[in-house]
């Protein structure tokens, strides 16, 4: 039997997106490609949307108005947007030091058993949980900018 | 915990189950032992050594790559034991994988010394000095067992089959911090291409899984620094800077520190 002919098993684009039983970092990889798509979907929407406004004022107007019917589906999707934003820029930076510098990965050890490695180490922890804490805590506050934008708060 | 079963997804999807009396200290290899000497002797997996050194009973445990000798089921925390054969490979039989492709990848990245002089490497009469800090920048990386259960774990793999692999770059970059070497423009020329170094994202679960930490995580990173520092210096010898007197081809590799000693082999009588 050829293999090679045959699907290789749980490979693909859902396979590398489950992040269950693995590493932190694993999680912040397949955050990373989820916030990229938002992103991209935003860019897409945002560039159909300014394009409105060279097709006249009746276009754009109608175009407002389309959005606005969304009623608070636009600010979720913009507070999505914002998230997105946030998450994907603050663990850029992360990764550039990571992958361009080498930085927080470590240097070589000799391996002593219990195994630990330092790629995975303290300072990649502690930069990845900060990450998170203040992504958060700037998502919430554009939740509460946006909903304040709505008259809620 | 007096019971366990273990849940065995076999060829063709379909999902054995079986059940087992726990022993203290009892590792999965253990259990799948005793599952095909007791009740089902068509169940078909690797194993060779017992010990966690010849890396042949990778397999998927509760979701994650490991070697089935080094997990204790203890460890594990739950009476049903979930087993898959490992991720992104090719099934030869229940959980058994074809782990050609993977070797392919390690064999390309020519994992051995290499030196020029073709005499001198044929007929060597003299032994090659490191220092135990040179030693060090490599010999976490030498004590891979080719497991493949990085390549398993890790997502680009997944996406992209012709990508080298984190065990595969780990081992280039392992020759290419080796002061001996001198296949360093080859190596840096293979990572440094679209299925190279490129494709990695640092999702870590390479190292994560690896059961020597070898890190080949910290290994691509490194690799990586090392093609970065290739292109910025191309770049300035192309623009004639001064400060940099490398050829365009690549950039000369240091030699060892360690005081050279000649050890003249005894004549042939």
């Amino acid at each position: 039997m050829n293999l090679a002919k045959t699907p290789r098993f749980k490979a693909g684009l859902l396979s590398s997106l489950v992040p269950f039983g693995f590493n932190v970092e694993r999680w912040g990889y397949v955050i990373h490609r989820v916030t990229g798509v938002i992103l991209i979907g935003y860019l897409a929407a945002h560039l159909f949307e300014t394009f409105q406004l060279s097709m006249g004022q009746t276009a754009w107007l109608g175009t407002m108005a389309a959005l606005h019917s969304l009623g608070p589906l636009e600010m979720v999707g913009l507070w999505l947007v914002a998230g997105s934003a946030l998450y994907h820029g603050a663990n850029g930076i992360r990764l550039i030091l990571n992958e361009m510098f080498g930085m927080l990965m470590g240097k070589p050890i000799m391996p002593v058993y219990p195994y630990s490695p330092t790629s995975l180490g303290r300072n990649q922890k502690i930069a990845v949980w900060m990450i998170t804490a203040v992504v958060l805590a700037l998502w919430l506050w554009a939740g509460l900018y946006l909903l304040a934008g709505l008259g809620v708060v | 915990m007096d019971k366990m079963t273990l849940e065995v997804l076999r060829t063709g999807g379909r999902k054995a189950r079986y059940e087992l009396k726990y022993r203290k200290g009892m590792t999965v290899l253990d259990a799948l032992v005793e599952v095909r000497e007791k009740q089902d002797p068509s169940l078909a997996y690797r194993h060779s050594c017992r010990m966690g050194i010849c890396g042949s009973c990778g397999m998927n445990i509760q979701g994650t790559p490991r070697l089935a000798c080094q997990t204790q089921v203890s460890s594990l925390g739950k009476e049903t034991i979930k087993v898959e054969p490992l991720h992104g490979m090719h099934v030869i039989r229940d959980l058994v994988v074809d782990i050609d492709p993977f070797l392919a990848m390690h064999t390309v990245v020519r994992p051995y010394l290499v030196r020029r002089d073709l005499n001198e490497r044929d007929r060597s009469d003299r032994e090659y000095r490191v220092l135990s800090e040179e030693v060090a920048r490599f010999l976490q990386f030498d004590y891979c067992i080719m497991c493949g259960l990085c390549y398993s774990a890790c997502p680009t793999v997944a996406l992209d089959p012709d990508y080298l692999g984190p065990q595969a770059i780990a081992q280039a970059y392992r020759y290419m911090a080796d002061p001996r070497d001198e296949g360093w423009k080859e190596r840096v020329d293979l990572l440094d291409s679209a299925h190279g170094v490129w494709r990695c994202h640092v999702a870590g679960s390479c190292s994560f899984v690896c059961p020597k930490d070898v890190d080949p995580a910290k290994a691509i990173q490194m690799a990586r620094v090392e093609v970065l520092k290739r292109r910025v210096l191309r770049k300035m010898a192309r623009a004639g800077s001064p400060l940099v007197s490398v050829a365009p081809s690549g950039v000369p590799k240091q030699g060892t520190k360690a005081p050279p000693f000649d050890f003249p082999r005894e004549e042939a009588k």
